[in-house]
């Protein structure tokens, strides 16, 4: 304990890279989110409307769609990212230096390509006409054409897909680097135990990675109950297939600015702020992320 | 990684506008002094790709004026792009354009209400003898609540496009009612597979075949909404189409797909027959689909069985709406005054649509009726459709193109049939009508 006391007083060069960072964390997040809380409980006038926008969004047609649409689509996705992350991180960890840094290149390159720019991209991969990939899709996926790609059915393991590869790479180099901090005295003092790479990577690397894993499934979490850009561009590329409300933070938007209502709006980002909020606590406490002594 | 955080944006646009929405409104805008009369300064003018080329020929046309000219999506397919910009520009009390170009003829319905308050009322600003030159039901389409707040680049009149050469090829008569239209999608079917005589993917595939067939899903009584998808009208169109739907002769797929264009298109064109809006000859079977010349011509569209009067359905249409806070309505007025009454460029770059202003009209149906790229003259079965536009689908203010997308195309891709999904439509149509604020009845 006294160590972290130490290390949380010592001025150091921590603050001085935290500071270019508070202003726009309060002007762009703390902010926003304060002034979502104030119109989600009051109405059009500026009056105290208790829990009314709440009450009146919820029973929305498109309420119960979108928050299922979110919900199936981040346990996939977030099922995905744990899995898949943490496994290819592992693997890459076992490798020889080269490989392992060419493997880590290509798992990074789709996330490098900018936000929406890649679910444009994903939207060529989608069509079996001009996919690369055109004979996944016909196996895989059962579709010859566009439309069939992004059957209803589909789309939230389709939008689980595009997340996971335009943000997989990013977190993959992460976990990775954390596996460089066990220190190399554990893993050889495991080995001439006796334990071969599997064992190794199972008992000893896993648990260490354990708070990274959390971090990784706190933020995703958030993102993913968030999803906007990739149904509003399918809904677009899509000439409107796919509907203009698919996931939660769609309707928040139409509601907002289509109909002119902030208040029913802010409600929406108001209950996805809870959720995540909700998960995080629960994430935190579940795996001890914030405790120091361990 | 993706910034999927909306509610910031969101938050500090709305923040953004409670600084600055008390001071601006009605500010002066670009012209300098408000309305002012003489023709000339900056004007901003919203449209589509398919209407650019006629802003820049203005543009080029009036050198005193300058053109601020934004393409965007034209709202098409249902898109609510005009209502998001137009509820951000109302919030911060600037930047909306002076003239705005829709690809939605429901647009101005909307438009012209609270909260949005952004069409201008054209009587004023466009002469009446100019006015009394569109159509009557083309004037009824912009009037809201008795005032007139648009006027109609095209009437997107239903017709019944033909592949000349394939017919005569395959000796087959063109169809004039829709039993026989179907009876040689039958025909198509058995004698020649992968030919088509329509399709019903597009996100207006139920104007076409729904609105022709006075189907009642839009029907305004008084301030009621009557969506009855269980009338005959529907139920029967529903039956007749779903055989077709199966056989493959009528796909469930959209023209402007890379799909469509590569099964159906192109010099070995498998497009027979097809119902369809007057601009498809130059934007789909020309441009799109790239269908050589000398095979497409129009025919009449296609009648229920003996019942007459025929009627038929609309696509587009698309309106110019003026805002009414532009600063420099007179030049406003005159753009969209020469952008419907006098521009109309010959050869490849003339107007895909069938003006609706009359006297042009006159003068683009010469045109077109020795065009070569028909295979026939197109002009009787145009001219004879553009007043026959079924008057009992009234314009809303909400978008019903996604509804028949979503809850329609997207399941009989799937395999089901029309008349299965025709109630999910219903239910779906009166669901977004009341989020729009309409009281709805079944009958």
């Amino acid at each position: 304990m006294r160590a972290t006391r130490n290390r949380g007083t010592r001025g150091g060069p921590g603050p001085l890279f935290l500071a270019p960072y508070l202003p726009f964390l309060l002007v762009f997040g703390v902010l926003p989110m304060i002034y979502a809380v104030g119109l989600a409980f009051t109405d059009g006038a500026g009056g105290w409307a208790g829990f009314r926008n709440f009450t009146r969004t919820t029973g929305d047609y498109r309420f119960l769609p979108a928050f299922r649409h979110i919900l199936l689509y981040t346990s996939v996705w977030l099922g995905l990212l744990v899995v898949l992350v943490v496994g290819l991180a592992l693997l890459l960890h076992g490798r020889a230096n080269r490989v392992s840094a060419t493997f880590r290149f290509l798992f990074y390159i789709p996330g490098a390509l900018a936000g929406a720019s890649s679910v444009l991209v994903w939207l060529f991969m989608l069509d079996p006409s001009v996919s690369p990939g055109s004979f996944l899709l016909r196996h895989v996926l059962g579709s010859e054409l566009f439309v069939q790609s992004i059957a209803p059915g589909k789309l939230p393991f389709i939008f689980a897909m595009i997340a996971f590869w335009t943000g997989a790479g990013g977190w993959i180099v992460v976990m990775y680097g954390a596996l460089n901090t066990i220190p190399q005295d554990l893993e050889e003092a495991a080995r001439i135990d006796g334990a071969g790479p599997v064992t190794i990577a199972l008992r000893l690397k896993l648990p260490l990675l354990r708070k990274w894993i959390a971090y990784m499934a706190i933020l995703s979490f958030a993102t993913g109950t968030q999803l906007f850009v990739e149904p509003q561009l399918v809904n677009q590329a899509s000439l409107g297939l796919v509907p203009d409300t698919w996931s939660s933070n769609q309707l928040a938007y139409q509601m907002a600015f289509r109909y002119g209502d902030f208040n029913a709006a802010a409600a929406i980002s108001v209950d996805l702020l809870a959720i995540g909020l909700v998960a995080a606590v629960v994430i935190v406490t579940r795996t001890g992320l914030f405790r120091a002594d361990d | 990684m993706i910034q999927r955080r909306l509610w910031p944006v969101l938050v500090v646009v709305a923040l953004a506008v409670a600084g600055c929405s008390t001071s601006s409104r009605g500010g002066s805008g670009p012209a300098g002094s408000p309305t002012s009369r003489t023709v000339g300064g900056d004007i901003t003018i919203w449209v589509d790709s398919v209407r650019l080329p006629a802003a820049q020929a203005y543009a080029k046309a009036h050198p005193n004026v300058h053109a601020n000219i934004v393409t965007f999506d034209g709202d098409g397919n249902g898109a609510t792009t005009l209502q998001t910009k137009i509820q951000l520009w109302n919030r911060t009390g600037k930047g909306w354009p002076d003239v705005i170009f829709s690809e939605q003829v429901n647009d101005p319905v909307w438009m012209a209400q609270k909260p949005f308050d952004f069409a201008a009322p054209v009587k004023d600003l466009i002469p009446a003898e100019l006015l009394s030159q569109w159509p009557a039901p083309s004037t009824a389409q912009c009037t809201i609540n008795g005032t007139q707040y648009c006027v109609q680049d095209n009437l997107a009149q239903v017709v019944l496009w033909v592949n000349k050469k394939l017919m005569d090829q395959f000796g087959y008569t063109v169809p004039t009612t829709w039993q026989q239209w179907a009876a040689l999608g039958d025909k198509v079917a058995r004698e020649h597979p992968g030919y088509i005589v329509g399709n019903i993917g597009d996100s207006f595939s139920h104007w076409i075949y729904l609105w022709g067939n006075q189907c009642p899903l839009q029907q305004l009584r008084g301030s009621t909404l009557l969506i009855n998808p269980a009338d005959a009208h529907c139920t029967r169109a529903a039956s007749m189409l779903d055989p077709l739907v199966q056989n493959g002769t009528v796909p469930p797929l959209s023209v402007f797909t890379p799909d469509f264009a590569k099964k159906y298109g192109g010099a070995e064109d498998k497009i027979l027959l097809m119902p369809g809006p007057a601009w498809y000859a130059q934007a789909l079977f020309d441009q799109t689909l790239h269908i050589p010349a000398k095979q497409i011509t129009a025919a009449a569209p296609l009648q229920w069985e003996s019942e007459t009067p025929v009627t038929t359905g609309q696509v587009g249409g698309g309106p110019w709406i003026i805002s009414r806070h532009s600063t420099n309505l007179a030049t406003a007025a005159d753009f969209v005054i020469w952008a419907t009454t006098v521009y109309n460029p010959t050869g490849s770059e003339s107007r895909p649509g069938y003006p609706a202003y009359a006297p042009l009209a006159t003068t683009w149906l010469k045109a077109q009726a020795t065009n070569p790229y028909f295979a026939a003259d197109p002009t009787p079965a145009l001219q004879g459709a553009a007043s026959q536009i079924w008057s009992g689908w009234n314009l809303v203010t909400f978008p019903d193109q996604p509804v028949w997308s979503n809850t329609v195309v997207t399941q009989l891709v799937a395999g089901k049939s029309l008349s299965s999904l025709l109630g999910p439509l219903g239910n779906a149509l009166a669901q977004a009508a009341q989020a729009a604020g309409y009281a709805v009845t079944q009958q």
